[in-house]
């Protein structure tokens, strides 16, 4: 059926996604907060001399690199939801708190063993423990490293929650499929998410470039 | 001036072996140092002589010996390690400073961190000992905007905050440009004159001649020969320490 667009409808149906992007957002932020939380436990957990903590953490990051973020999804989902049931939204943050957790690891990783390894002799010897060092010496200087790839793997985030329409959840895409779906509009309703999308986007890649300004003062 | 060396035996190393993997990189070393007394450990470079120092601190773990800093014995625990580096001053060759940190809080980190000493009095002393080392005015900069010289003064005040009773040196003058290496050992000389026990090693031996009480002389992980500094540079009795002053000097 052949039906021009009509690009108004983007600016009268705008705010009618507010609670979709609202949505969106909270499901962003909480799978980043989750995401760097695991990410910095199974990232000291790999670094650790101790198998009883690299050789779990390195499955667990082999698994979730290796499967796809929508069958991560669908798992904890409809898999677990068999036993024991969960929401669409705890379990959209659990499957992509989980999934980012693994890259999240990796990023920590390779920035806390960038970092000299004089660093740290310095730190033990002035008499500070392990732990010690680590959150005064060691991390402040990988974060700040690590923060142009977090940066990216929060954006990354941000557009993976439209995986979660595959699990009922109303966000940004399946708001415009269900309301595109009603007049056949697909296409503005699919712009007015896209712009969504890239406001979410942009602000963070802002936010980000600012922190990593401010850290540099030391640099010069 | 404080008196100089006593009989208080501040570190002694008994017997001490270390390998790395095949290689023998400390057999057999034993030596005592003095209160007050600045040794310094001279000789080609691999043999041993960082790996000595950083076992005194416990950067490296010896394999076999004992080592004793001012009567206590070096045991396997990490507390115990922790306590004792509080005792053991270091300067590394790459002087170590922490970027994210101004060159105050490169200071006060030590006392604050691991002393738990209030903010106020530590700064204080901070301040004081970049007045000591000549950075008073660098006290607000950041380690990336200072030369290297002043850098390694940073560092050794951050060591000194921690109220040391001896100063371990790794080569604390190998990584700067020529024309910094003697405000970086002008430092060193007024700390041996204040009776700081240092062990030093380091290829400057006009600083060696001028201000070691004693110096070892290290090949292929032994000790070759110790002694007054004249007498080592002077009147060398063992082949290898000719061969090696024959080299440098």
């Amino acid at each position: 059926m052949f039906m021009p667009y009509d690009f108004s409808i983007i600016i009268k149906e705008f705010p009618v996604f507010i609670p979709a992007a609202i949505l969106t957002l909270e499901l962003a932020l909480s799978s980043i907060l989750l995401g760097t939380g695991i990410g910095l436990f199974v990232s000291f957990a790999r670094i650790s001399k101790s198998k009883v903590f690299n050789i779990p953490a390195s499955i667990y990051i082999t698994i979730i690199r290796g499967t796809p973020i929508l069958l991560q999804l669908f798992i904890i989902y409809y898999g677990i939801t068999s036993l024991l049931l969960i929401d669409p939204f705890p379990a959209a943050v659990i499957a992509f708190g989980v999934h980012n957790g693994a890259y999240i690891a990796e990023i920590f990783r390779g920035a806390i063993q960038s970092i000299d390894k004089g660093q740290m002799e310095a730190a033990r010897s002035l008499g500070m423990t392990y732990p010690k060092a680590m959150r005064r010496i060691i991390l402040p200087q990988a974060i700040k490293r690590a923060l142009p790839a977090l940066g990216n793997q929060f954006i990354i985030t941000i557009k993976d929650t439209s995986l979660a329409s595959a699990i009922t959840i109303r966000e940004l895409l399946l708001k415009s499929q269900q309301l595109g779906s009603s007049n056949f509009r697909f296409m503005e309703y699919f712009i007015i998410a896209g712009i969504y999308y890239l406001t979410f986007t942009a602000t963070f890649s802002y936010l980000v470039h600012k922190v990593e300004s401010y850290l540099a003062v030391s640099d010069h | 001036m404080m008196t100089k060396k006593t009989n208080k035996k501040m570190v002694e190393i008994r017997d001490l072996h270390k390998y790395f993997g095949e290689l023998h990189v400390l057999d057999n070393i034993s030596l005592q140092v003095f209160e007050g007394e600045v040794v310094v450990i001279i000789g080609a470079s691999g043999s041993g002589k960082s790996t000595l120092l950083r076992c005194i601190n416990r950067l490296e773990k010896a394999d076999k010996g004992e080592i004793f800093i001012s009567g206590h014995r070096l045991i396997n625990k990490e507390s115990y390690i922790n306590k004792l580096r509080q005792e053991v001053g270091m300067v590394f060759q790459h002087f170590n400073l922490f970027p994210h940190m101004s060159v105050l809080k490169n200071v006060m980190e030590g006392p604050v961190q691991v002393k738990n000493f209030p903010k106020e009095e530590v700064k204080r002393e901070a301040l004081e000992l970049l007045v000591q080392v000549g950075l008073e005015d660098k006290a607000n900069n950041y380690p990336a905007q200072l030369s290297g010289g002043q850098k390694q003064r940073v560092a050794i005040a951050r060591a000194l905050a921690m109220k040391p009773q001896i100063m371990l040196f790794d080569e604390p003058t190998s990584a700067l440009d020529p024309e910094l290496v003697g405000e970086v050992l002008a430092v060193m000389n007024d700390l041996a004159k204040n009776g700081m026990t240092m062990i030093v090693v380091t290829h400057e031996m006009g600083f060696a001649r001028e201000v070691a009480d004693r110096i070892v002389f290290m090949d292929e992980g032994k000790i070759i020969e110790t002694g007054k500094a004249e007498d080592i540079f002077d009147n060398p009795q063992n082949p290898r320490t000719k061969d090696f002053l024959g080299k440098i000097l």
